[in-house]
């Protein structure tokens, strides 16, 4: 074979593509389309002022990673609260059982992927990082 | 036994056994909302409904059916399990469905049979109910909106625990469970309630969503109060001891609980343990490492004869052992003793001389089994509840009869046809003997006795102890005291029980003498249901009587010690766990004392009123963190395995004792394993003992008799002369001075209080709740008055727990103290 013609080719598909629209996303200038089912970053849902969470342990109990650490206790109207709902990121594995085993739909994925942080402590997210804003 | 089918296996069933009892003995398993072994049949929910072929198919209830010969039961045909679904889908109805905040979740009745039977929907439409849910109580929260009305908290609290706090109230969809005039709960807080409540309808407050049931790992142990011995299971989660799980196959008491052992297990993981060793350092406790303290201290016990020490019985046989050898053969010393060397008396002194043993002839399983109970003094109920607990079944299910001999009524005397003869304080040894005197006079005394040492001495003591002369001294008729006499001598059989411990300073050796004289003189013993229980008061208080630690062969006991650190011929005192500034009598004496002796070792869990005046410190810890045997008031030998890790630097009375003898030369056996094979090897009864025997059962050590009369000295009274007499003692809620370390007893008790007879109060125009002073020769003390009416005129009553108003400050270790009341 003439040892030009595959150069040929190989250029040719490489001027194909200055006309057709660019694979690579300018992150962070641009920003990807997050499909609805996205398994990113928990929220804790809010209602009528508070958190939906009742502390029922079901999210740390299902969670195959051990990443949920619930602490409970009682409000002022004797109601079941969690005074500490942490997950530890570096843990997680976003299998999304948690949402999945949550009795009072308390809990969601969002579409949140940018989780890269400095130090370990800040991927231990407590209840307040993750009540939805 | 029968012979029945049941779903197409042949079995066979004890005759008195239930369907549901044949079932289960025979692997089959029927479901159950309201049936527990402990109660008998009710038949309230209908879930154990089963199929008799012989009944033309009726559906009838299996938990109160007798099994019969021949019968045909079907438990799962499709017909028997719609009747189930309906049973639930009814219940379900009216039932919250709040299981993610309820704290019965995973481990609910209700929850579970809704998942067996797969009920996802419910045909039915109703309303929930609208009960009012009782959160004021600090132990015990009720919700009856969950309740499915089972009753059987209501029949626990009548049939077992006696109580009656609990009843139906209302008829027909408005029934529930409720307190009398539907007032809160006041009740004994034994929370046997809470755990046979099948849901959430009761629940512990202390435990209040501090974990789901599923994450707590249970770890069996045995209960750190009192003698009785009951087996806990304790939860743990994170390194944290946070309830009690109630298990109804554990020990012979079926994992029924009092409050102490339900709700008082909060010391175990207080914030207020030791964590770090403390050394005085000009004037001041501060904080040490270990190796810096156990220097000192090994330092200090190189004094030989000069060297004390006092332990409580609640370390294990292993510990206490351990430092019995420490002091004779590392240190050099014979001054070791527990229990302020008095209270256990009735065992080192009364039956080792009339029985021959430092044990009880009877056991806890005999209480049962026996025909009449002889209690002395109505204190039995508080200080062993549990033990309680067989007295109250025994008298209503089995008939037995119940007399009691006490300085005041309580809640024994309370039982169906209970005998309670009132006697004046301190007389009991003496009404004891009248007793015996009576049982000789009407030619009731077992006849093969007279051969026996000391028959002829006792006849002759006896002589001044006629019912007559008694009578007028103890305050009772001569009729009484000879138809108890009479009574006791004809039963087949008789068992006798008394409390000991730090608050009952009369019942020591004379005490246990004359009711072992009673015992043997009608041939009450070395049979079933026969015998005298000495109730001793510590978790381990047999134990440490088993293990000789209390002086012998010439060891000063703990009084003497505390004197002898006044003196200054004891130098230094090295206290494991004991609190006498709080329990021993005589505070100012004690006081001194402690204050006099040159060098002050305690190890304790928690910074006690003792280790305030220490000069080091260590940190102990307790039970639920440690390896050991406890030996209940029966021997009853039991293992215990650390459930969490020490708290803190805290460690073993154990491995402080092995690092001393380390450091005064000696070689400490490695494990407690090894020490208890010593302790097997030369202790009567423990012959063949090891933890893999043990079990989680234990085992008892035997006691061998070799009755003996023994004249029993009865102390005088002293005269009233206007005065009213102080008897000291324990309340239901607590125990030594641990339980004020536990947030459930000192919920319900949480400070110390007199209690006065109605018409003595009235002279002085007391009421409840004043503030009294109480006086005596030895000071006097502010405290609460409490009116009650089981006091009986001219006696008082105080606690002896508290730290915050120590009785020891009026109280000086007689067995009844004179005093006066004032505003």
């Amino acid at each position: 074979m003439n040892p030009i013609t595959p150069i040929i080719k190989g250029l040719g598909i490489t001027f194909k593509h200055m006309f057709l629209k660019p694979v690579t996303l300018q992150y962070p200038t641009e920003r990807p389309r997050v499909a609805a089912r996205y398994r990113g970053l928990h929220g804790l849902k809010v209602s009528h002022d508070k958190a939906k969470c009742v502390a029922c342990y079901l999210c740390p109990t299902v969670c195959p990673a051990k990443c949920i650490t619930v602490e409970a206790a009682e409000d002022a109207n004797h109601d079941k609260y969690a005074t500490k709902y942490e997950i530890d990121m570096l843990r997680c594995i976003f299998c999304g059982y948690c949402v999945e085993a949550c009795p009072v739909d308390a809990l969601k994925m969002t579409g949140e992927f940018e989780l890269a942080n400095y130090s370990r402590k800040d991927f231990i997210y407590s209840k307040e990082r993750l009540l939805e804003k | 036994m029968v012979n029945l089918t049941i779903d197409d296996k042949q079995v066979t069933a004890p005759k008195d056994s239930t369907i549901y009892d044949a079932a289960k003995l025979n692997g089959i398993k029927i479901p159950i909302l309201c049936h527990d072994k402990k109660l008998k049949p009710f038949g309230a929910c209908r879930m154990c409904l089963v199929e008799i072929e012989q009944m033309k198919g009726r559906q009838i209830p299996a938990c109160t059916t007798p099994a019969t010969e021949g019968m045909i039961i079907r438990t799962n045909t499709p017909d028997i399990i719609k009747a189930r679904k309906l049973v639930l889908e009814l219940l379900l109805l009216n039932h919250p469905l709040d299981c993610p905040v309820c704290d019965k979740g995973g481990d609910c009745d209700l929850q579970n049979l809704t998942y067996d039977y797969e009920l996802n929907s419910n045909r039915f439409i109703d309303s929930k109910f609208q009960h009012e849910i009782d959160y004021n109580n600090p132990l015990i929260e009720r919700d009856m909106n969950r309740c499915v009305l089972c009753g059987k908290c209501v029949r626990i609290c009548d049939e077992i625990v006696s109580y009656g706090a609990l009843t139906f109230i209302d008829r027909g969809i408005e029934t529930k469970i409720g307190c009398d005039f539907e007032k809160p709960l006041d009740c004994e807080f034994c929370g046997s309630c809470v755990s046979v409540c099948p849901v959430g309808a009761l629940l512990a407050r202390p435990f209040k969503h501090k974990a789901r049931f599923w994450a707590l790992t249970k770890h069996n142990s045995v209960c750190g109060y009192c003698g009785t011995g009951c087996n806990l299971t304790l939860g743990v989660k994170d390194d944290k001891v946070l309830t009690t799980v109630y298990d109804e196959n554990q020990g012979f008491h079926k994992g029924q609980l009092c409050v102490r052992g339900r709700f008082g297990y909060q010391f175990i993981n207080s914030e207020k343990r030791l964590t770090t060793p403390l050394i005085r350092k000009n004037g001041r406790l501060t904080e040490a490492t270990w190796d810096e303290a156990l220097e000192i201290v090994a330092g200090r016990l190189k004094g030989g004869t000069a060297v004390a020490a006092l332990a409580t019985p609640r370390l294990t046989n292993e510990e206490l052992s351990l430092f019995k050898k420490m002091m004779l053969e590392n240190v050099g010393s014979k001054n070791y003793d527990h229990s302020a060397g008095y209270a256990h008396r009735a065992l080192t002194e009364g039956f080792a001389s009339s029985f021959g043993s430092s044990a009880s002839s009877a056991s806890i399983p005999d209480i049962q089994k026996s025909d009449l109970l002889l209690v002395i003094k109505t204190d039995s109920y508080e200080t062993h509840p549990v033990i309680g607990f067989e007295i109250n079944m025994g008298v209503k299910n089995k008939g037995i009869k119940l007399n009691i001999l006490s300085d005041k009524r309580g809640k024994l005397s309370k039982l169906p046809g209970a005998n309670t003869l009132v006697h004046i304080p301190g007389t009991e040894v003496a009404v004891i003997n009248a007793l015996c005197k009576s049982v000789i006079d009407q030619k009731l005394a077992d006849p093969s006795v007279a051969s026996l040492p000391g028959h002829a001495e006792l006849i002759k003591a006896l002589s001044d102890f006629t019912p007559e002369t008694i009578a007028a001294v103890s305050g009772l008729t001569v009729e009484k005291i000879n138809k108890l006499a009479a009574d006791y001598a004809a039963a087949e059989k008789a068992m006798i029980l008394f409390p000991t411990g730090l608050g009952y300073a009369g019942h020591a050796a004379d005490l246990a003498r004359a009711v072992a004289n009673l015992a043997i003189l009608t041939g009450k013993l070395g049979k079933e249901g026969c015998g005298v229980l000495c109730l001793s008061e510590k978790n381990n208080s047999q134990g440490a009587v088993d293990m000789g630690f209390y002086p012998q062969d010439g060891g000063d006991n703990a009084l003497q010690i505390l004197d002898a650190c006044s003196a200054g011929t004891i130098k230094t005192l090295l206290i494991a766990g004991e609190n006498p500034v709080t329990s021993y009598p005589d505070n100012a004496k004690v006081k001194a004392a402690l204050d006099a002796v040159e060098f002050l070792i305690v190890s304790d869990l928690f910074m006690t009123e003792t280790a305030e005046l220490a000069d080091v410190v260590l940190p102990a810890c307790s039970f639920a963190e440690k390896e050991g045997t406890y030996t209940s008031t029966d021997r009853r030998v039991q293992h215990v395995k650390p459930a969490i890790n020490k708290i803190g630097q805290s460690r073993s009375d154990f491995e402080i004792i092995s690092s001393l003898i380390v450091k005064l030369g000696g070689t400490p056996p490695t494990t407690p394993a090894a020490q208890f094979s010593e302790i097997t090897a030369n202790t009567p009864g423990y012959e063949g003992m090891t933890y893999a025997t043990l079990g989680n059962e234990g085992a008892f050590a035997p006691v061998s008799i070799q009755p003996v009369f023994v004249v029993p000295v009865a102390a005088q009274v002293p005269a009233a002369q206007g005065k009213l007499a102080l008897v000291t003692g324990s309340v239901l809620y607590h125990n030594g001075t641990l339980s004020q370390h536990g947030e459930g007893p000192v919920h319900v008790c949480p400070e110390a209080y007199v209690e006065i007879s109605r018409s003595d109060a009235g002279r002085s125009s007391i009421i409840d709740n004043d503030l009294v002073t109480v006086t005596s020769e030895n000071g006097s003390l502010q405290l609460k008055a409490k009116l009650s009416i089981r006091i009986p005129e001219g006696v008082v009553f105080i606690p002896y727990h508290f730290p915050a108003a120590p009785v020891n400050m009026v109280w000086s270790g007689s067995a009844v103290t004179m005093v006066s009341l004032s505003k």
